[in-house]
């Protein structure tokens, strides 16, 4: 089956549900854009420090090679 | 002298990459190719063609592709253009009874997955050759336009994409300071970093605009005056494949300047929006650069279409992230360090390298594992690699891979000493950083112009595409009444059928023709097919008929205006080699490249899943509900399967069980003459009773029915003359069938 989009982009050439496949991976990220938008918006950069093992990470109090508080 | 020796060295790399990737750069060529083409190219045939096809790889533009054939005199004989029901098919249809002649078949092809156009010239002879004529060259109208605006567009979009990446995985995390609210980088670092995007999107947005204009040039076959003056590039960006991904990318890049320039504007009254708008902008990114893997070779490939396509955005998402990041860090580290000396310099270099080395080291996992996948995709044999351009441009990509790798590995060694004691002395050269991360930075460009390159560059044809394999024709003549059939292309599937008719040598136009496809060995017969007569005598139909290989037949009643019925019968063995294989089943080398780009996404998202599976609560009861599940679930899915596939068989046996007795007479007019004796000397019973029941029932009957109805009687029919031999009882059957008529 073919949909007639505002933008098509495959024509239907990469078979039947190629614009939903496209529209649905275009959904996704740009929902996706929205929870990033969401999250960053209330996370500090030490919670999404991702080297800490534990995701409990306490900012260090001096700078190490791993951290260094950029002034 | 130190830094001026850095310069010249830098200086020198520059120029080598650039003769490597000028020296790499032939005219570009499109991705798509000929599967088959009917005729052949410079085929000698005995009877003028009724019509030329031509089956591409890929979709073509309807409206930017066109064929012309001309004669030896170069007077146009006929034009054609893309199929209605087949967009990868271009085909002409021919006038009848060309004179015998050289002719010409000028191509102009449009593909619509990457816009390339391209023109090719076939010939074919009907007759004995007369004179010679240059012919079955491909050549290029694309120039080296196309690959500047390539090298724009991917490397700006490799550098937004890993601008946004290396914010925010790798400075966020590594510099992050709360006292800064607009972005959480001192603000020279922000304007560093805005001054790079802002670069890079206008970068981007001119080598878009570059590309629908070159893309409309090549369509139009014009200069860049008529271009715009004409509005022709317009007409690309609303009627074209090539202008729906162009719109769709720069909707996103728009969005991208939108977010940008509200996280700008916002600096001062909001400033926390500023990181939120950022990290947003790495999700549209990546569909900017999935637009790239839905125009890229990637669409064309003949096996595991998807794959491919998902493949390819992977490796560049990939790619972006690392070589783009790798570009964005060498332009930021000199102002981010500006106000640093000594160790504080290095240690700040270090939390910020140590991050994005092991960035660097996921993201060439999965460049490996993909980049194998895809020269597995397009490699089909070992002299593919250095005999084709595409294979050469790969080469010298891996080369410049190669050496990225190299100061990679280093620079992964020096930021951790401690862990690479033994090969200090190696390392130290490369401790020194911001001198050799800016050798890898030009590396890397290096590396995203090879990219684009090797996206421009056709990839090689595969061996096994045999195009030129003739259409299956026969002429039989009856009386004083001849048909000449070809079957296009004659395998399964669709096919088109070419009925030429004459009667005395002239061509017969007034006549209604139909004709039935039938399977002697399954005992299957098609509906009749109403054939269109074209002119001159031309009568032409298309049908999916043929269905599998085998023995086939193809029954032809030619009723002339009289009222006369002629039938002409056809014998086909119909094999696999003549089927238009527009697809091709995944090699053991797809199963394991496959297998090597789950395995390197495993490793990379390895360290996500081991913090979820800590935070799982993983008591016995829900282990053994877990395990329950899923093999209750996977067990299911198989019986499913195994039920529906059951199922379907018994259908298909049911529905068209084999034969137990197979018609063995092909049903010619000679058949239905001796049948047609047999009936009024052995069928006497039948001509006194109502036979028309019987007679609606028969396109529903089976040719061993009406078999056994001649020989045992059938319900409201009785038996013929049981002396009858088989054969005689299959002249029969074949005469009863002409009572549909």
């Amino acid at each position: 089956m073919n949909f007639q989009l505002l933008i098509p982009l495959a024509h239907g050439s990469l078979g039947g549900w190629d614009e939903v496949v496209f529209l649905s991976i275009a959904v996704i990220f740009l929902a996706m854009m929205g929870i990033s938008w969401v999250r960053s918006r209330v996370s500090t950069p030490e919670e999404l420090d991702e080297a800490t093992e534990d995701g409990n990470a306490q900012q260090p109090a001096e700078n190490t090679p791993e951290r260094f508080r950029l002034d | 002298m130190l830094a001026y020796r850095q310069k010249s060295k830098s200086l020198i790399l520059l120029c080598i990459l650039s003769l490597l990737i000028l020296g790499g750069i032939r005219p570009a060529l499109a991705h798509g190719y000929i599967i088959r083409s009917i005729p052949e190219d410079r085929a000698i045939l005995q009877y003028s063609p009724t019509r030329l096809q031509y089956w591409f790889s890929e979709a073509l533009e309807a409206r930017f592709t066109s064929l012309e054939v001309r004669d030896q005199n170069g007077t146009t004989v006929a034009t054609g253009g893309v199929d209605r029901d087949n967009n990868a098919l271009l085909s002409a249809r021919l006038p009848r009874n060309l004179p015998d002649s050289v002719y010409i078949v000028d191509m102009r092809v449009a593909f619509s997955s990457d816009g390339h156009v391209i023109a090719q010239t076939r010939t074919f002879v009907v007759g004995q050759a007369v004179g010679d004529v240059a012919a079955g060259e491909l050549n290029s109208q694309v120039n080296g336009l196309e690959v500047i605006w390539r090298v724009l567009v991917i490397s700006s979009t490799m550098l937004l994409f890993g601008t946004f990446v290396i914010y925010q995985a790798i400075l966020i995390p590594a510099w992050g300071n709360t006292a800064y609210h607009a972005g959480l980088l001192p603000s020279r670092v922000m304007r560093r970093l805005s001054l790079i995007i802002l670069i890079a999107l206008i970068i981007s947005f001119i080598g878009n605009v570059v590309a629908i204009l070159q893309q409309t040039m090549s369509f139009f076959d014009t200069g860049l005056e008529q271009v715009i003056s004409q509005n022709l590039w317009s007409v690309t960006r609303v009627g074209t494949r090539f202008g729906d991904l162009w719109n769709g990318r720069m909707l996103l890049l728009g969005l991208v300047s939108l977010l940008f320039a509200l996280s700008r504007r916002w600096n001062e009254e909001h400033p926390k929006t500023v990181r939120p708008f950022w990290i947003a902008n790495v999700w549209v990114m990546a569909l900017v650069i999935g637009t790239l893997s839905a125009g890229s070779h990637a669409t064309g490939s003949l096996t595991l279409i998807w794959v491919a396509i998902f493949n390819d955005w992977l490796h560049a998402l990939a790619v972006g992230a690392w070589v783009g990041g790798l570009g964005a860090l060498v332009l930021i580290i000199p102002t981010a360090l500006a106000p640093y000396k000594d160790d504080e310099r290095r240690l700040a270099l270090l939390a910020v390298l140590r991050r994005y080395s092991r960035l660097a080291a996921a993201c060439l996992v999965i460049v490996i594992a993909t980049g194998l996948y895809s020269a597995v995709n397009w490699i089909y044999s070992p002299p593919d690699i250095t005999n084709t351009d595409f294979g050469r441009a790969l080469l010298l990509k891996l080369l410049l891979v190669g050496g990225l790798v190299f100061m990679g590995t280093m620079h992964h060694m020096a930021v951790r000493p401690e862990r690479y004691q033994r090969w200090q002395q190696l390392t130290k050269r490369f401790s020194r950083f911001c001198s050799s991360l800016r050798l890898e930075a030009l590396l890397a460009l290096g590396t995203l112009a090879a990219v684009g390159l090797l996206s421009a560059t056709p990839v090689p044809i595969p061996y096994f595409i045999q195009d030129s394999i003739p259409a299956p024709s026969a002429t039989q003549t009856l009386d004083n009444l001849s048909v000449n059939l070809t079957i296009t292309p004659g395998g399964t599937g669709t096919n088109t059928y070419d009925l030429a008719i004459a009667r005395g040598g002239l061509s017969l136009n007034d006549a209604t023709i139909r004709l039935q496809m039938v399977n002697p060995e399954r005992d299957q017969r098609s509906k009749w097919v109403e054939v269109e007569n074209a002119s001159e005598g031309l009568y032409v139909g298309v049908g999916d008929e043929i269905n599998r290989t085998g023995k086939w037949w193809t029954l032809v009643d030619v009723t002339s205006v009289e009222g006369s019925i002629k039938r002409f019968a056809f014998v086909w063995d119909v094999t696999d080699t003549a089927t238009i294989q527009s697809s091709q089943p995944p090699r053991i080398q797809h199963i394991v490249g496959l297998m090597m780009v789950l395995a390197a996404l495993g490793y990379v998202v390895y360290p996500s899943a081991k913090r979820i599976y800590r935070r799982l609560d993983l008591n016995p009861v829900n282990v053994t509900i877990l395990i329950a599940t899923l093999v209750a679930t996977i067990l299911l899915s198989a019986v499913g399967f195994i039920v529906i596939q059951n199922a379907q068989n018994q259908f298909e046996s049911t529905l068209n069980p084999l034969p137990q007795i197979v018609n063995s007479v092909l049903p010619d007019e000679a058949s239905l003459i001796i049948g047609q004796k047999l009936y009024q000397q052995y069928c006497t019973d039948w001509q006194n009773i109502n036979l028309n029941g019987f007679i609606e029932r028969l396109p529903r009957t089976r040719d061993e029915q009406i078999f056994a109805t001649t020989r045992d009687g059938g319900a409201d029919v009785p038996a013929c003359n049981k002396i009858l031999s088989e054969m005689q009882r299959w002249d029969l059957v074949n005469y009863i069938r002409t009572f549909e008529r």
